[in-house]
């Protein structure tokens, strides 16, 4: 089969959205972005996928995965947990993609299981009162996931320090975010998506998605404080 | 907008959230309001604090997960069965629904553990009879089947004559007759997996007299529930036509799955007929099901005829 996938060369929903926050957007090109211009060519990819062919499931799940793999990794901050979730994620849509019938978008689908098994994850974690992104060291508090920064190193020592320990409060801050919260902030600031579409994956309304992402925001500003 | 209502607004102003008409009054309030203007600030400020925490997953990461859902799938752990209860909303506690979805659960009970390796059972079973009709795209290696002769030649070689199977895959538009004719041979083949999703494809083409016969046929006669399940679902729009409600009204008092028979009560009374009111009156003589006997009983009402033959 022929599809072409190459990369968009721009993406209009970023040139669509107020320009007071494309700045906030480290996901540049959100799977929702690149999977609504690809729609026909993604719908004749899992249709072949459901027919059984290989290449195309390969091919879809090459099209959306750094984004879920992105999304796991930067709410779990963990990657050994990124990478379970980014496993059964897969497996769990190589099994069921039979049961997929176009009734809303195949971004929707997949992210409605990206998300169900996160959220296990972090109610899981809020069960074992476990902070697995943040350790304590001699120097302070450390994100284990700094390791995956590129260029994190600084100059100047003092900077470092006061870089560390926003971090560390920051991480704190998400850490007390209810999952649910957790997750719609972290579609919404840094996935890019709308919150009607993040209601349509939660299974809740926009209007639920609002309230949601506007308590998040509200407990993470006021545990910021100093810093702000 | 007043100040609390701008300072609830002010994370979903910042995200690009608020409608036109709103963000216009925002806008507005904000130019004439120097304390909400500054509350403003300090959420540029708290997203400018957040903006250097976004990890990008490095490429062999990404390389290393990839490679290793690739093992798993080619070792088989995507046939596993899948474990959805856990999240399946939780059944009404009581009521009609509860009832009909009961029944339901009897009925597939023994479904799942085909459900997931249906795709590639039907393929093998189509990859079968493909061979003679379609051109194939992928083969498989042979497999040795068995040995018909062995024929020494007496000079160090030997002749040995013996039978393959060879599995094909074949894939094709629905509109090609061969296609076609491989959906019908699917759909009478002994692999339940195979006939279900035969019958999945077939029930949106029920145009053709062929489909409509092996729908018909697999509706009344089919051994498996899920598949005559499906095979109703594709009757659905014929529901109204002399030929098939003979069949539905068979299919009504003698098939002995309670969710099938509700199927084809809400199919028949769709259509409201005479030819209704006796079928339905001999099913209330013999139903036990109490979800089957109500929904009867309601059509009954319906067509003001009396619940029972006197």
């Amino acid at each position: 089969m022929s599809c072409d996938l190459s990369p968009p060369a721009a993406s209009n929903k970023l040139d669509a959205i107020p320009y007071r926050a494309t700045g906030q957007f480290m996901a540049s090109q959100t799977a929702e972005a690149v999977g609504a211009r690809l729609s026909p060519q993604i719908d004749s990819l899992i249709r072949a996928a459901q027919k059984g062919d290989q290449v195309a499931f390969e091919t879809l799940v090459r099209t959306y995965d750094q984004s879920v793999l992105r999304l796991a990794m930067n709410l779990l901050r963990s990657p050994e947990e990124a990478r379970d979730v980014y496993q059964e994620a897969f497996l769990r849509v190589y099994r069921n993609l039979n049961t997929f019938r176009f009734d809303c978008s195949f971004h929707t689908w997949l992210y409605r299981i990206v998300t169900n098994i996160c959220l296990d994850h972090l109610r899981k974690r809020k069960v074992r009162k476990e902070e697995p992104s943040v350790i304590e060291t001699a120097e302070g508090p450390v994100d284990r996931m700094d390791t995956f920064e590129e260029g994190s190193a600084e100059a100047d020592p003092e900077r470092t320090a006061w870089n560390r320990q926003l971090r560390a409060r920051i991480e704190s801050a998400l850490q007390d975010l209810t999952p649910r919260e957790r997750m719609v902030f972290e579609m919404r600031h840094y996935e890019g998506l709308r919150l009607r579409n993040i209601g349509e994956i939660l299974g809740t309304t926009e209007e639920a998605a609002k309230n949601c992402l506007f308590r998040a925001t509200q407990k993470m500003r006021a545990e910021l404080g100093d810093f702000i | 907008m007043n100040c609390d209502s701008v300072l609830e607004s002010i994370p979903l102003y910042f995200y690009g959230e608020l409608a036109p008409p709103q963000e216009d009054e925002f806008e507005e309030h904000l130019h004439a309001c120097p304390a909400c203007a500054r509350e403003m600030e300090r959420q540029r400020a708290f997203a400018a604090a957040l903006a250097g925490r976004q990890i990008e997953p490095p490429a062999a990461f990404l390389e290393e997960c990839r490679h290793a859902l690739w093992s798993s799938i080619d070792a088989g752990a995507a046939v596993e069965r899948p474990d959805w209860r856990a999240e399946a909303p939780a059944p009404p506690k009581a009521g009609p629904w509860r009832l009909f979805l009961e029944a339901l659960a009897d009925t597939f009970s023994g479904l799942e553990r085909f459900r997931v390796p249906v795709g590639a059972a039907a393929m093998l079973a189509l990859g079968f009879v493909a061979a003679r009709v379609t051109t194939p795209t992928t083969t498989a290696e042979p497999a040795f089947h068995a040995v018909r002769s062995v024929e020494p030649d007496g000079s160090g070689h030997v002749a040995i004559s013996l039978d393959e199977i060879r599995r094909r895959t074949v894939t094709g538009s629905m509109d090609d007759r061969n296609i076609q004719q491989l959906l019908l041979a699917a759909a009478q083949s002994d692999n339940p997996a195979a006939r279900l999703e035969s019958m999945g494809v077939l029930k949106d083409r029920v145009e053709s007299s062929s489909v409509r016969d092996a729908l018909l046929n697999a509706a009344a006669h089919d051994p498996n529930p899920s598949v005559r399940m499906k095979a109703l679902e594709g009757l659905k729009p014929l529901s109204g036509e002399p030929d098939v409600r003979k069949v539905l009204s068979q299919v009504l008092l003698s098939d002995d799955n309670p969710a099938i028979r509700v199927q084809v009560v809400d199919m028949l009374v769709a259509h409201q007929a005479d030819d209704m009111v006796g079928v339905l009156q001999d099913l209330m003589q013999r139903e036990d099901n109490s979800y089957v006997r109500m929904k009867s009983e309601q059509a009954l009402k319906a067509m003001n005829a009396s619940i029972g033959t006197f």
